[in-house]
């Protein structure tokens, strides 16, 4: 691995300065699961590593405010996973934690981290999609609320400004019952990359928020306002016809090695069907 | 206010010792127990977090010591497969090891057993697949690991429920 | 009897070092002085050398070697446990993705890292051949010089030998039915979660090497060669390895690090990453087109195999994989007439080297799945046919090599049972049962040495490597039996070559058959001297005293072995020193240069479930039944057998390699090379051992530590093909893979 400054400030405004003096020059490392990896492999020369884990406002914290969720940025998966309230009103972002890697890989990953490597694999962004998450972003301008959808651009890539850090995620109100259901397709039952990651949401009002990863350059959300795969009783072709338009957007890489494109699609209809079958089932139940 | 240079000075406790130790930044906290303190417990193999061969114990819970900085340790409690035997002798879960079959070459057991020392800690009393779960970040080529859980699960049944 | 003889199973020899962490495998040994080194490999397999340029690494701080071929004695030596094909360094020319041009030496992991990414090469890449097809195109670029292997009439092509082995008359055999089909096996690796690592400093007018080698004397013999030194001066230290499975088999990169510690005068340790351990030992991927001819009664009339072994940019000892491994084709059954032609075809790709199993899973999951095919086309019972045809103790099913040596008919009958292979399935479950066998050791030489020291205590010096297979366990465990000593009290020394006696190697399931005799017998030497000891004291004919289980038996009394051993040394003590020979020697007119010392025999039976939609495989019960001979330490063979059965598993369902158009392995390191987890495990496992004391070993004992691993994909394939109706000739069985033959099916 090759050297760099590391510094390690214990207050947001400090690592804000540093990020916006370093530039892409500096990293940002919370629980490092990906950036040690891409440190060593040499995929990531950055000039100075700033560790934010000592920085008390995004110290690890799971509280309610104003009725949102609020999943502060230096939380790990274990924590999310293991968090009652995740639980009940956000199930699928608890399934998709649970399934980060292996207990050393969540006791370290965080959720910010996840989202701000913007893999097009994160298990957690399906759920975030569907629930509708918000990034909270704090920078040299100030605070703001990036709506989750608006926040992935492609692999790496975010809409993040220079200088500005990922403070929490925050999970709106669950003002609306909803069930909701994370599932995965991977090459073993032990922890994989997923070569195909979705969450499926189906609310009261009978709207289905579908989101997908692992298909595409980035996680990608397609809703069905018409209620049509909510009810259990619509014809198949209808439902199918619906599926083939939220599954629009996948467009699989011919290049990986993980899965060839033509599978990676037909999970992602199996893993769709599965899912909503499941999301009705928790929705009827709560 | 931040720091910032190649080399940093760590204080660690590391099995109930405390160790002031000035350490590279760009060393893994691996690098540091094998070379460093000579702590050769943990093991060295994938050095992606897929493996768990150097899997300690991080302020109660376990980690992948290939994938932390030294300096990220700063200030922490660490186990490693050194402190789970005492002066009277070998932990419960090292004697059901021994009892059960669960070592073959043994290269993988060190951090076997502290992916199964933190999980009873959390749970004490798991159910087989939560053992499985629990110990999947932790790769066995010679493949003991049904003879693995069930010495975790020994153990567990020994416990005071 | 104590419990930790011999059919008990105590606590591992060396299980206390291993569960604190005190265990010192290769690379945790520290050296004063040490060096760290680092390999400079190219980005392509095939390439010539133009120029290295390694000033600007020699100026990193601390560096203290930049070593290439330029540097060594000319021409480069070669080495090899087959053919002395492989130089020291790369000369002229890369042959495979990762193969070294050059060493670099450092103070510091951190020097040595750094100035391996400052060596800079400059070098033209050259047409390469990663696959069967390609090299064996006429047009193929050439693996070897041809002038590495004279007057042989293929060293003009990529077929580095050919095997052929076969009876009665295939041609002239007249069968009802005859099936053919095509099957492929991957390149798989060893994965042992202990990356390879080796050492070696200046010893006086020596050299001392370590490494994590399961052959230590092979080792010693090709450090000696290569540097032109004595045996004598050669020590090497072969700590237990964490983990073989046969990819520590033969020398890799000892000879490199032997000749950068002469040149810098120093210990030089080269430990290497996981990455670069794939690219140190492979398994042989294989095409096998597999012809089988049976009778409407169920009769084997013929088998006609012909396998093409993929093995790597130099030899190792992939040919006598290749050799040996398609030897038994043909399986343990009484087949008429058989013809196997099996050829061994260099490629630009990770030399392919032992791998538990020897070259018999490649053969073995087309061999079986073909007679599954078989029983389907005459509307048999896929068990039925087996029995049929499964040879009796006693039979010459292979005609020149040992007969038969097991009631084999016993551990199919109790496979099926533990299976229910007659009761009904759920809908998407299957059921599959395949038998496996394979070859012992054909030639075999260990040496040990036993001595009963002044208190009765035990030092045993046996060669064989542990490396999680419980050698040394079993070994303290015939000492303990034989001498009456506890099992704590016996301690077994390994891994020194300028201490212990020389042992051929550790491989082939042998060293409790082979040294596991000759540890018997140096222990049997020491009670005829024991004996003798008895007789002077107490005025008797030596063949009135018999020592038997540690006890020593007069005509009207019985006395310890300490105790005898005590009066019988006197005031100034000493010790009893019994040496230990097995010897089993070359057969030149045997095709595999001598007969097997055992057969291990398997049968392996699983029910699967599979989800059609999604091409999931879920192992809903695994039954795996080995003939033993005997279990010394029945939960060892547990451990065997369960292990090998997860590890089969792997090529099965998960593992291969995936290679690029540069020959490059694309999911090199442990992200996108899948082996099972704990999570991976068959629902429910059974392993059981039968045991008739009719093995060459101690007590009837014979080696086990493969059988379990022989005929999973038969296995498993069978399953699969009983839940969908669908054959998958090709692994591994990859959801991917299963999705689409299912999609793929044809209509019924």
């Amino acid at each position: 691995m090759h050297t760099f400054a590391y510094a390690r400030p214990t207050l947001l405004a400090e690592a804000v300065a540093l990020l916006e003096a370093h530039g892409p020059d500096a990293r940002l490392l919370a629980g490092g699961t990906d950036l040690i990896i891409r440190l060593r492999d040499g995929s990531a020369r950055p000039g100075v590593v700033i560790d934010i884990k000592r920085i008390a406002e995004l110290r690890p914290s799971i509280r309610e405010e104003a009725g949102c969720l609020v999943i502060g940025a230096g939380t790990v998966m274990t924590d999310i996973a293991a968090d009652e309230r995740v639980r009940r009103s956000y199930p699928a972002l608890a399934e998709a934690a649970a399934v980060v890697g292996s207990v050393q890989i969540r006791n370290r990953a965080t959720l910010a981290g996840n989202v701000c490597n913007a893999s097009p694999a994160a298990d957690t962004a399906p759920a975030l999609l569907v629930h509708a998450a918000r990034v909270v972003a704090v920078g040299p301008a100030g605070t703001r609320r990036i709506p989750i959808d608006g926040f992935f651009v492609r692999s790496g890539v975010t809409t993040l400004a220079r200088g500005e850090i990922v403070t929490a995620i925050e999970l709106p109100p669950p003002d609306r019952a909803m069930g909701a259901v994370h599932l995965r397709r991977t090459r073993r039952r032990g922890h994989d990359l997923a070569s195909v990651t979705l969450c499926c949401g189906v609310d009261a009002t009978g709207v289905t928020r579908i989101a997908y990863g692992s298909v595409g350059p980035r996680p990608v959300l397609a809703v069905d306002e018409s209620g049509v795969l909510a009810d259990p009783t619509a014809p198949g072709a209808a439902k199918e016809a619906i599926f083939e338009r939220l599954f629009a957007d996948a467009s699989p890489s011919p290049r990986s090695m993980r899965a060839s494109p033509d599978y990676r699609l037909a999970m992602l209809r199996v893993l769709g069907a599965r899912a909503l079958r499941i999301a009705i089932d928790r929705l009827a139940q709560a | 206010m931040s720091e910032s240079a190649a080399a940093f000075q760590i204080e660690l406790t590391v099995n109930g010792h405390r160790r002031a130790i000035e350490v590279a930044v760009h060393h893994t906290l691996l690098d540091v127990l094998r070379d460093d303190l000579g702590l050769t417990g943990a093991k060295e193999c994938c050095l992606v977090g897929e493996c768990g061969a150097c899997t300690v114990i991080l302020d109660g819970r376990t980690v992948d010591s290939c994938l932390v900085l030294a300096v990220e340790a700063d200030g922490s409690e660490i186990t490693t497969v050194e402190g789970l035997a005492d002066e009277r002798g070998l932990g419960p879960l090292q004697q059901a090891f021994l009892d059960k079959g669960a070592v073959q070459c043994g290269f993988c057991i060190p951090g076997q057993l502290l992916s199964a020392h933190a999980l009873l800690a959390d749970n004490p009393h798991p159910s087989l697949p939560e053992i499985q779960e629990g110990l999947a970040g932790n790769l066995c080529r010679c493949g003991c690991y049904r003879q693995i859980t069930d010495a975790v699960l020994a153990t567990a049944e020994r416990a005071e429920r | 009897m104590s419990a930790t003889r011999i059919g008990a199973s105590p606590n591992r020899v060396g299980g206390i070092d291993r569960v604190t962490g005190r265990n010192e495998y290769a690379a945790d040994i520290r050296l004063p002085g040490v060096l760290e080194a680092r390999l400079v490999a190219l980005d392509c397999a095939r390439a010539r050398i133009i120029s290295i340029d390694a000033s600007e690494a020699l100026r990193v701080p601390g560096v203290r070697l930049v070593m290439t071929a330029a540097d060594l004695p000319q021409p480069v030596p070669r080495f090899g446990p087959q053919f002395e094909d492989r130089p020291v360094i790369a000369v002229g020319e890369t042959k495979y993705h990762g193969e070294p041009v050059a060493i670099v030496a450092a103070e510091t992991k951190d020097a040595a890292e750094a100035a391996a990414g400052l060596v800079h090469v400059e070098y033209e890449e050259l047409p390469a051949v990663f696959t069967l097809a390609a090299a064996l195109d006429s047009a193929a670029p050439l693996v070897q010089e041809p002038a590495l292997r004279p007057n042989d009439r293929l060293a003009s092509t990529n077929v580095l030998r050919e095997h052929r082995i076969g009876w009665g008359d295939v041609d002239a055999a007249l069968a009802d039915v005859v099936v053919e089909n095509r099957y492929t096996f991957p390149m798989v690796t060893h994965f042992a979660i202990e990356p390879h690592a080796f050492m070696a400093a200046p010893d006086g007018d020596g050299i001392a090497v370590w490494s994590t080698i399961q052959h230590p004397n092979w080792l010693q013999k090709v450090i000696a060669k290569v540097l032109g030194l004595p045996l004598s001066k050669v020590r090497v230290f072969a700590p237990d390895p964490g983990g073989g499975f046969g990819g520590k088999q033969h020398a890799k990169l000892e000879p490199l690090v032997a000749f950068a510690a002469l040149r810098t005068g120093r210990p030089v340790r080269l430990v290497l990453s996981l990455e670069e351990s794939f690219q140190a030992a492979r398994r042989a991927s294989c095409e096998v087109r597999v012809r089988t001819g049976v009778n409407r009664d169920g009769a084997l009339v013929f088998e006609d195999i012909a396998a093409d072994y993929l093995i790597g940019a130099y030899a190792d000892i992939a040919d006598r994989v290749v050799g040996k491994g398609s030897y038994p084709a043909a399986g343990p059954y009484n087949v008429p007439s058989v013809r196997i032609l099996a050829r061994s075809v260099l490629s630009h790709t990770v030399p392919s080297t032992a791998f538990r199993g020897f070259g018999n899973p490649q053969v073995n999951w087309a061999v079986e799945s073909n007679l599954d095919e078989a029983a389907r086309a005459i509307g048999m019972d896929r068990l039925a046919i087996r029995l049929r045809n499964l040879a009796k103790k006693g039979d010459a099913f292979i005609p020149f090599d040992t007969p038969a040596d097991g009631d084999w008919r016993q551990a199919v009958e109790r496979a099926a049972e533990l299976i229910a292979w007659d009761t009904p399935l759920p809908p998407g479950h299957g059921r599959g049962l395949a038998v496996g066998i394979k070859s012992g050791p054909t030639t075999g030489l260990s040496y040990s040495t036993v001595r009963l020291l002044g208190d009765g205590s035990v030092i045993v010096l046996a060669g064989t490597s542990d490396m999680g297979q419980g050698a040394r366990t079993v070994f303290a465990q015939i000492a303990a039996q034989e001498l009456g000593a506890p099992l704590d009290w016996v301690t077994v020394v390994m891994g020194d070559t300028a201490i212990v006696p020389y042992d051929q190697q550790t491989s082939a399931s042998r060293s409790t058959v082979l040294m596991g005799n000759s540890v018997l017998q140096a222990c049997r030497s020491i009670q005829g001297q024991l004996a003798a000891m008895a007789a002077r004291l107490h005025g008797l004919d030596e063949a009135q005293v018999i020592v038997d289980q540690g006890v020593v038996h007069l005509p009207d009394r019985d006395l310890s072995v300490l105790d005898v051993l005590t009066r019988g040394l006197g005031r100034l003590g000493g010790e009893l020193t019994g040496n230990g020979e097995v010897r089993k020697e070359a057969d030149p007119s045997h095709p595999l240069s001598g007969a097997a010392a055992f057969f291990e025999f398997n049968c392996t039976a699983v029910e699967a479930e599979v989800d059609e939609e999604t091409g999931d495989i879920v192992i809903v019960k695994h039954v795996t039944v080995s003939d033993v001979g005997k279990a010394l330490n029945p939960l060892q063979v547990t451990m065997q057998d369960e292990g090998a059965a997860i590890q089969g598993l792997g090529h099965t369902l998960m593992e291969h390699y995936i290679y690029d158009e540069k020959g490059r392995i694309r999911n090199l390191g442990a992200i996108d090379y899948r082996i099972p987890t704990s999570m991976d495990l068959p629902l429910e496992l059974l392993s059981e051992a039968v045991e008739n004391e009719d093995g060459p070993g101690p007590y009837g004992s014979k080696g086990m530590s493969e059988g379990a691993l022989l005929c999973v994909a038969s296995a498993v394939g069978a399953a699969v093909r009983d839940a969908t109706g669908v054959a998958i000739r090709d692994l591994p069985l990859t959801p991917e893979r299963v999705w689409r033959a299912l999609r793929d099916r044809p209509m019924p």
